[in-house]
């Protein structure tokens, strides 16, 4: 064990003096407050983050006037740790999902599959559950929530189907499918911007992993809802079907085409974006979102209202509060701490940061969490023997944070935005109810993560 | 017949009907105990009734989650679909009856509609466990306030 630790003098010191600075007890404090105020919605995300943020701050320049143990983490420093590749790539994407959603083309797509199953109640629950969870992986995973529940609420409903049935399935389905891409799920954008992985490469080592875990979540949830669908309806009202269909009319067919065919060009330079210089994500969404700007010309003010700051104060907050972490050593007695419980062993490294991962993305939110994992992780991978030549604690990292958040509705933004859409169905979802389909799909997708990780990098 | 040249009466074509009996709905499976006093009220005094569907997006205020959506279009959207089911089933109760969506604070729009309507009797349903939009003891004081700011007679079920 110590011949391990005397390759990182960092981890070496924390352990050996085995006490931490000030400035690492209180920049832990802060990280602490930041996060009882969002696990207890104390505080809205954003503006918690951004307290915590300027806390940091504060604390380093008055603090650090008189008595330089207080010395966080210094303005120009701070700066280095916000991840900007993060905010500009999510900045991108928000552009061109607020262009591309306008034209109600998920609407217009849940009814075609709607019509294409033509009232096969578990193909109509298996489609959406696929189109959720693929939406998820290309767009973000709130909105692919915000675009397609309301509309399978209403199908479920005119099909005399409970909506939890499909509802809460879809939430899972969008966590999960947002771990095949880099840009489906923030803590997939987060720990993939950090290892600087490419698009393509992300997508080659998690796809495999989100495609079996969804067809996993299919059948569990055929299994827990088997009497459920046996109750649907073949036929629905003329009325219900004809106010449906008014509504899943494409809105605006010239921006439709315009964003598809934008958004296929962006796709194809994601994948092929290393091949020039490893160019970045965020420039390669820019491009897409600039792009889309200029050809649909969309009224300027209005799209800049589109784009959530709320999204991208809440990132910037988080950077700094987990930075003062980093900067103060905090960061560093975490991971000797994590190190001690690996014991050196790679296997034992990659459970435990799936299975801590998982279980913490249940009960706290899963982006402050991976946040504040990933330098964790990041020591981890330099430490254990092994770990630095396939990113297997990065993968396990966003295996755990992303399906973890399955667990309760508290794990990640689409399980409290479903929620909320479900409650003003007349659906209040309480903790153990989505605790009881949350639990058996968090477990079993968390072993085939596990069993993944295992027999693919080891 | 309060409801004699009130514009949002009219607005529901309201001015023939012997009275008027609001019922706020979100939906959910079959009739609800709420829903279906109403109807009963309805057939009783020969009235119609108002479903009234309330979008409420405060709950994305709890997430910092990137919302591109127009949530307020995706909820309308939802709660006509949803006061069309009520009002099918109604109907087929042969009961005489108006939809409408409002956008805002659950409380304070029930009061404005049932004044803007000229209601003559608001239903209300109790509290149904967590996530509930009041709790009981709330729930009497509301009713009263409705009562003493509009002239409409509160209904708890």
């Amino acid at each position: 064990m110590h011949h391990l630790l005397d390759s990182i003098p960092s981890v070496v010191n924390v352990i050996t003096e085995s006490s931490l600075s000030i400035a690492a007890i209180v920049s832990m404090l802060i990280f602490a407050l930041v996060f009882i105020a969002i696990a207890f919605r104390l505080l809205n995300e954003a503006a918690a983050a951004l307290l915590g943020g300027v806390a940091v701050l504060l604390v380093t320049y008055i603090g650090g006037t008189f008595n330089e143990e207080l010395i966080l983490l210094p303005f120009e420093d701070a700066m280095l740790f916000i991840d900007w590749n993060v905010i500009l790539l999510l900045m991108g994407m928000m552009i061109f999902m607020a262009i591309l959603s306008s034209t109600n083309v998920f609407r217009w797509l849940g009814l075609r599959l709607y019509t294409l199953a033509r009232g096969n109640t578990v193909l109509i629950v298996v489609l959406l559950i696929t189109l959720t969870g693929v939406t998820s992986a290309v767009l973000n995973n709130v909105t692919a929530i915000l675009l397609i529940v309301p509309l399978s609420i209403q199908l479920s409903l005119a099909m005399g189907l409970n909506p939890l049935a499909v509802v809460i399935a879809e939430v899972m389905a969008s966590n999960i499918g947002g771990a095949a891409t880099i840009i489906g799920d923030p803590p997939s954008t987060i720990v993939g911007s950090h290892i600087g992985v490419s698009f393509a490469e992300y997508f080659v080592n998690m796809a495999p992993v989100a495609l079996i875990c969804m067809a996993a979540l299919v059948l569990i949830n055929q299994f827990q809802y088997r009497k459920e669908y046996t109750k649907g309806k073949k036929t629905v009202s003329p009325a219900l079907l004809d106010k449906l269909s008014s509504e899943a009319q494409i809105v605006n067919h010239p921006t439709l085409y315009k964003s598809l065919v934008v958004g296929a060009a962006t796709f194809a330079l994601f994948f092929v974006a290393d091949m020039f210089g490893n160019m970045p994500t965020s420039v390669v969404a820019l491009s897409g979102a600039a792009l889309l700007l200029a050809w649909v010309r969309p009224d300027m003010h209005e799209m800049m209202h589109e784009v959530d700051w709320t999204t991208l104060i809440f990132f910037i907050g988080l950077f700094i509060v987990v930075g003062g972490m980093e900067a103060t050593g905090a960061i560093d007695w975490f991971a000797a701490h994590m190190l001690q419980l690996a014991g050196g062993s790679l296997e034992r490294a990659t459970l435990l940061i799936v299975w801590i991962s998982g279980i913490a993305s249940g009960i706290v939110d899963n982006i402050p969490y991976t946040v504040a994992a990933l330098p964790v992780v990041e020591l981890l991978t330099v430490s254990v023997p092994g770990a630095a030549k396939n990113n297997i604690l990065y993968w396990a990292l966003i295996l755990g944070a992303d399906f973890g958040g399955n667990l309760t509705y508290l794990g990640s933004a689409p399980n409290i935005v479903a929620v909320g859409l479900l409650a003003q169905a007349g659906y209040r979802v309480t903790f153990g109810r989505f605790m009881r389909d949350g639990v058996p799909v968090t477990v079993v997708t968390l072993i085939i993560a596990s069993i993944y990780l295992l027999l693919r990098y080891l | 017949m309060k409801n004699k040249n009130n514009p949002q009466a009219a607005d529901l074509e309201l001015e023939t009907t012997p009275g008027i009996i609001l019922c706020a709905t979100r939906g959910s499976e079959g009739i609800s105990p709420t829903e279906q006093e109403a109807i009963d009220l309805a057939k009783e005094h020969d009235y119609t009734i108002v479903f009234l569907y309330i979008v409420n997006t405060h709950f994305l205020d709890k997430t910092a989650a990137p919302i591109v959506v127009d949530v307020d279009d995706e909820l309308s959207d939802m709660g006509e679909f949803l006061l069309l089911m009520v009002k099918e089933r109604a109907e087929q109760q042969g009961v005489n009856v108006r939809t409408l969506i409002r956008k805002g604070e659950v409380r304070e729009e029930i009061k404005q509609v049932a004044t803007k309507i000229c209601a003559d009797m608001v239903v209300l349903g109790r509290p149904a466990g967590e996530g509930s939009a009041f709790e009981l003891a709330s729930l009497q004081a509301f009713a009263e306030e409705i009562e003493a700011d509009t002239e409409a007679k509160v209904i708890i079920v």
